[in-house]
This record gives C-alpha cells, sequence and structure tokens, in this order.
C-alpha cells in the first residue's frame, strides 16, 4: 500500500476518532436534535455510534482500501452522494469511501437525517479530507457539475432521480451511477436458542425493520405457529429496551384483516406482523416466516437477488449451496464492517476505477 | 337475500344513491362471500355497515391470484385470467353471471359512443385464441353485437389500408379502433394509412413496450401523429381481469366511471383514507358489477383524482420503496 494512501487512512481514522470522542459537543447537539425532532430514537442512534465506534478501526480501513485496490494515482472526481434517511447516518459508508478516494464531495444530505452525517462532514474538511459543497436542499447545489452519482433506490425511481439532476445541471444520463437497489436480506436459522433467537430479533426489529441489511424473510426448519410464542418473548425483550421509534401505518392491519380472510398463519404484534408467506418482502413491517431447510434458503435466495442484499446464517460452518451472494452472520447484520457490499459492490473500489 | 335479478336491478339502478347501492352490495357480500366476510370483520361488526363509500373496506387485489373468489352458491360461467408470463402467477376471476359483463361492457361502451352506429375494429389477437382474457371478450361481445356485422378482429401485423376504410365506410357510422398501446404503436410503424376523418381511437394500456415504457401523454401524441387524428379522438380504456366494468377517458388522459362504478385514490398507508385530488395514491375501485366476486378492491395500480373525481393512472406501486434505503421518498 502507497504512503499516501496510508497517510490518508490515518487522517480519516482520527477524524472518526475525534468524532466519536464522548466530548464531541457538535455529535451530542446533533443527537439531541435528531431526537428531539422525532428523526429518530435515542436508542437506534446510539447502537449505530456503538456500531461505528466498534468498526470504525484502522486495521478495518487498511483491509477496505486493500480489497478495493484503492492507489494515490486515482484522477480526483466530483462524486454526488444522494444520501437515504431510512435509517442514522446510513450514508456513513459512501462519505467514509469518498474521503479514502481523495475524490470531491457533492452531498445531497436527507431531511431525515439533517443533523449527524454533518457533524462528521466538518471534522473531515477540517482534516482537508473531505472537499466540497453539501446541504439538506438539492436545489442548492446547482450548476455543481458531478463525474458520478451514489445513491439508494429501485429501478424505478433511476429515471426521476436522474431527470432532476439533469435539470439542476448536476447529472446527465452519461454520467456514471451507483445505484442500489437492494432492500431485505434473508436469514437461515437451524434452532430456536436463546442466542440464535436473540440475533434475529436484532436483525429484524433493529431500525423498525428498515434498510436492505435488515431482516425480512426468515427460513427455520419450525412453522410460524410452533415458534410464535417463543420468538415473541424475544421481540417483546428487544422492543422493551428499544421500543419501536417509527409506528406501523394502519395498512399493516389490513394486511392483517387479509391474511385472516386468506388463512395465512401469521402473529400480530401491533407494530409488526409475522405471516408464514413466501412473498417477496416488500412493504415495511413485515416479517415473512418460510419453514424450510438450506436448500429452502437458496432457492428464495435466487428467487429474489435482484431485491436481496444478504444472506445470514448463525455459524460461519454452515454451507448453503448455490447463494447468489456470500453469507454472513446473522449476528453482524445490524453491525457491518465498514467495508461491507452494498448490492455486492464496494463504493470504494467503485470510486477507484472512475 | 334477494334472488338474482332483483340484485343485478338493484346494482344498475341509477335513481338509487351510489351508496345505498353499494351498501346492499356491502351486505350481500358479507352474507355470500365468507372471505370477504371475514376480511370486513376487521373493520366492522355484525350488525354495522359502512356509513360513507370511502369506508368500504377495499380488499387488495391480489385476492384474485391468491383465492377463488366467488359467492356461495354460484358457479362460474365464465373463468377470466391475467396475462402472464413463466413463475408470475395469474389472477382468475369467476363471473358466475355472463349477462351482468355483457351488460357492464354495452352501457359502459355506449355511455360514450352508440354500439348501433359504430364500427369496431380490433386489433387484437382473436378471443378463440385467448379464451382467458376478459379484454378479448368485450371486444368479441362488442362486435358479434355490431347490428350490421362489419366490426371484426383485424389481422395481426398489417397494415391498416385505405381500402379497408373505404369498404367499410357508411355515412351514419363511425369507425372505433380499438387496441393495445404497443399494438396501435406497431400499426404505425407497419405503414398504415391514416384512418378516417372521424374515426376513433381507444387504446387499452399496455404502455410498457418491447421498446420502451411511455406516458399516456407520449402515447397520445404518437398516435395522433402516427393515424393523423386530432388527439380529442384519442381515447384510453381501464379495465382488467379483476373488473367487470370499464372505465374510459374520452379525448384525454382522465378516467370517468360508469354510474355502477366508483373509482377513488386511497392513501397506501391508510387504504381507508381517499386522497384529495393531485396527490398521488393507490386507485381503490367500487365496481357493483363484480357483485359475484368482490365489488370493493384496492388495486396495486397508481393514480391521481382530478376536481371532478377522474382519475389518471401513472403507473404499478411500489412498496419496495418504501421498504429500502431509498433517496426519492426523502422528498419531504
Amino acid at each position: 500500500m502507497d504512503s499516501q494512501v496510508l497517510d490518508r487512512i490515518e487522517r480519516v481514522q482520527r477524524s472518526v476518532d475525534e468524532w466519536l470522542r464522548p466530548d464531541n459537543y457538535s455529535l451530542k447537539k446533533a443527537i439531541d436534535k435528531t431526537v428531539n425532532e422525532g428523526h429518530f430514537s435515542f436508542q437506534d442512534i446510539k447502537y449505530q455510534v456503538q456500531t461505528l465506534k466498534k468498526r470504525l478501526k484502522k486495521e478495518e480501513f487498511i483491509l477496505w482500501a486493500e480489497q478495493a485496490g484503492l492507489n494515490s494515482g486515482t484522477n480526483q472526481k466530483t462524486v454526488m452522494c444522494l444520501h437515504a434517511g431510512n435509517l442514522p447516518l446510513v450514508g456513513i459508508q459512501d462519505i467514509l469511501a469518498i474521503a479514502l478516494s481523495g475524490h470531491r464531495y457533492l452531498g445531497k444530505i436527507s431531511r431525515k437525517d439533517p443533523y449527524l452525517p454533518q457533524t462528521l462532514l466538518e471534522i473531515l474538511r477540517k482534516e482537508n479530507l473531505v472537499d466540497g459543497v453539501w446541504s439538506l436542499e438539492l436545489d442548492d447545489l446547482e450548476g455543481n457539475r458531478a463525474d458520478a452519482v451514489m445513491f439508494s433506490g429501485s429501478t424505478n425511481t433511476a429515471g426521476p432521480v436522474i431527470t432532476r439532476l439533469d435539470e439542476l445541471g448536476i447529472a446527465s444520463a452519461d454520467t456514471p451511477r451507483l445505484m442500489r437497489t437492494a432492500h431485505f436480506s434473508i436469514a437461515h436459522i437451524e434452532d430456536n436458542q436463546p442466542d440464535t433467537m436473540h440475533d434475529l430479533a436484532n436483525a429484524v426489529f433493529r431500525y423498525g425493520g428498515k434498510g436492505c441489511r435488515s431482516v425480512a424473510m426468515v427460513v427455520a426448519p419450525f412453522n410460524l405457529n410452533s415458534s410464535k410464542c417463543s420468538f415473541t418473548d424475544y421481540v417483546e425483550s428487544f422492543w422493551l429496551k428499544q421500543p419501536q421509534h417509527q409506528k406501523a401505518p394502519p395498512s399493516l392491519y389490513h394486511r392483517y384483516a387479509y391474511n385472516k380472510a386468506a388463512g395465512i398463519e401469521q402473529a400480530w404484534l401491533d407494530e409488526f406482523l409475522i405471516e408464514e408467506t413466501e412473498m417477496e418482502p416488500v412493504d415495511p413491517f413485515i416479517l415473512h416466516w418460510v419453514k424450510g431447510d438450506r436448500q429452502k434458503a437458496s432457492e428464495l435466495a435466487n428467487r429474489y437477488k435482484n431485491s436481496l442484499q444478504s444472506v445470514y446464517v448463525t455459524d460461519p460452518s454452515v454451507e448453503i449451496p448455490n447463494l447468489p451472494v456470500l453469507p454472513e452472520l446473522l449476528s453482524e447484520a445490524q453491525q457491518p464492517p465498514v467495508w461491507w457490499k452494498p448490492d455486492g459492490v464496494d463504493p470504494l473500489r467503485w470510486l477507484g476505477d472512475l | 337475500m334477494s334472488n338474482s335479478n332483483e340484485i343485478t336491478e338493484t346494482l344498475f339502478d341509477d335513481e338509487k344513491p351510489f351508496l345505498e347501492r353499494a351498501q346492499f352490495a356491502y351486505r350481500y357480500q358479507v352474507v355470500n362471500n365468507p372471505i370477504y366476510k371475514v376480511f370486513a370483520s376487521h373493520f366492522f361488526g355484525e350488525n354495522q355497515q359502512p356509513d360513507s363509500v370511502a369506508e368500504i373496506p377495499l380488499m387488495p387485489i391480489r385476492a384474485f391470484k391468491e383465492l377463488e373468489l366467488i359467492a356461495e352458491g354460484k358457479e362460474p360461467e365464465l373463468i377470466f385470467k391475467s396475462s402472464g408470463t413463466g413463475s408470475m402467477s395469474r389472477s382468475r376471476h369467476h363471473v358466475a353471471d355472463s349477462w351482468i359483463y355483457r351488460k357492464a361492457i354495452q352501457d359502459g361502451f355506449n355511455e360514450h359512443f352508440d354500439t348501433e352506429f359504430t364500427t369496431i375494429l380490433c386489433y387484437a389477437p382473436g378471443y378463440s385464441k385467448n379464451p382467458d382474457s376478459s379484454l378479448l371478450w368485450m371486444l368479441n361481445h362488442l362486435i358479434e353485437n355490431d347490428p350490421i356485422g362489419l366490426s371484426q378482429f383485424l389481422p395481426l401485423g398489417q397494415p391498416l389500408k385505405k381500402e379497408m376504410f373505404e369498404e367499410l365506410y357508411r355515412p351514419d357510422r363511425t369507425i372505433v379502433l380499438f387496441g393495445a398501446a404497443f399494438g396501435l404503436l406497431d400499426l404505425i410503424d407497419l405503414g398504415s394509412s391514416p384512418l378516417p376523418k372521424t374515426a376513433q381511437i381507444i387504446e387499452t394500456g399496455g404502455m410498457k413496450t418491447y421498446r420502451r415504457e411511455m406516458s399516456k401523454q407520449e402515447l397520445r401524441n404518437e398516435l395522433s401523429d402516427g393515424f393523423s387524428l386530432p388527439k380529442k379522438q384519442i381515447h384510453s380504456e381501464y379495465g382488467m381481469c379483476e373488473l367487470l366494468s370499464q372505465m374510459y377517458a374520452i379525448g384525454s388522459e382522465w378516467l370517468t366511471t360508469p354510474h355502477w362504478m366508483h373509482a377513488t385514490i386511497r392513501d397506501p398507508e391508510d387504504p381507508t383514507r381517499r386522497y384529495a385530488p393531485e396527490i398521488e395514491g393507490k386507485i381503490g375501485i367500487i365496481d357493483l358489477a363484480n357483485i359475484y366476486s368482490c365489488p370493493f378492491i384496492l388495486t396495486e395500480d397508481r393514480g391521481v383524482a382530478d376536481e371532478e373525481d377522474r382519475i389518471s393512472v401513472s403507473g404499478r406501486w411500489n412498496p419496495a420503496d418504501l421498504r429500502g434505503c431509498n433517496f426519492l421518498i426523502d422528498r419531504d
């Protein structure tokens, strides 16, 4: 690894350490404002901050840079990041990837997570690791030409996003873009031991089930009916410690009524619904329970591979045949390493190849 | 409960307010459709009923894919299936009384055109080759009811020729060309002659062509240019296997319902909530002609209403946009 990249990693590490210091007043203030304005719960932010403290280590950054083949010869480009705001600090990986790559940053900060990312950006700017502009309003970025665009969405939304960027003179249909479309993960479990159930509850219900790393489908050797009671105990205990911040919409009750009419096995948890169906998980606040083995997990992962982020297992020795993605540990569903690959693409490698 | 004649008379009686007829259909469903009964019981008790049209619980349209929706004691005279390929599951509509479907087709069409003085040309595969299709059944019915027998299915893959129009010309009749959006565009590409000046076009949807997806507006422009007709003569029909009635958009993209049908835009997060004009949501439909299957349906189509309660369809609803990380839903 060349010395300039290593130097950059060290500066990023220093900035992150400074940002995550318990006495960082601006972060504390941002957390308070975020909680007070109802964007996220304190528990969810605390969990995310603790995860970052655990994961953002120098050796992890080095590993990331090595895996991505990062070198200092990269021509500086301007990269537009359209950050989502469904979870606290969901766009942090993209910010760190740009800081490491040395590209210029152009950021549309989500109005749903308006304060937290900016506290990191300010520190990175002070260290000259982020050069660029950001705003909560896309219109404020008008005329800043981007050489590449990173965002999350669906194939349906790509067109309108690009059209809007084009109108503002930021990017065109020809501008290289990294779009992520995955919206859920699958967990394959083989027992109902306390550790498994505890990890499953965290993987499903953390952040109200939002985000592509959250589990929206479980493949288990037992059906929902037989495990309903024990699993809901874990869910209740999870919610006791971290109540679900976002309440489920009334449409969830309509789903429950429909399932009753259709004779679909289900468990109603007030703010969440577990149903025994193999349908593609597209609706929020619903966990799909499927009775099946490793073969079944593989079949479902392949059926929904275009929307799938990850398949989790409870033990590294579990081998699921023909998976379209590399399996990960269930316990790490909500605590990914900094170098995890949204939609299977390493953003740092993508930026390095620009 | 009433017998079949009384039921249909009530449903199609435009002297009665729509709410009264919808409540009648609600009571019929709760008594005769065990699936709807269970669904509705989560919103209204046994002795309660909705006081407004918006309160009537709308069954998710997937029920037509997953369940057999037919009133107790009824047998299907017809079974329609939605189009679908590969692993896609298809909707099935069990039609217990084909007379109702005929009436809905005829009366719905006659609200805008006059079957007696219309020559219908359908650029679509014939019904005999696609007996599952409710659209082709409808077109076939309209053709068969042409009193002088000029209406017909057109051969596929051949351009429309001037000579054909000359042959079909009758001074007191109007030509109506029916076709799926992509089929009509194909006709233009095949080098069809301009249509007679008084002709009308009705496109039946399917704008996601093998070439590209296009908006209604673009489609209307292309059809207008391609067939040399003013846009006021380009219309749309909105129907589906799950509905026995159709909506028409006459000379615009705004659909209107016949008097036994009601379409509203619902909040996808609370389907009992009706959206105000210009807010995009899911299209909710009450089609009283569906009395023996399920008249109360929440579709998966996106749309908006205007101040006159007309509906414009903008595409399919994609709930996955709400679940994953999505920049667009950040527009607050």
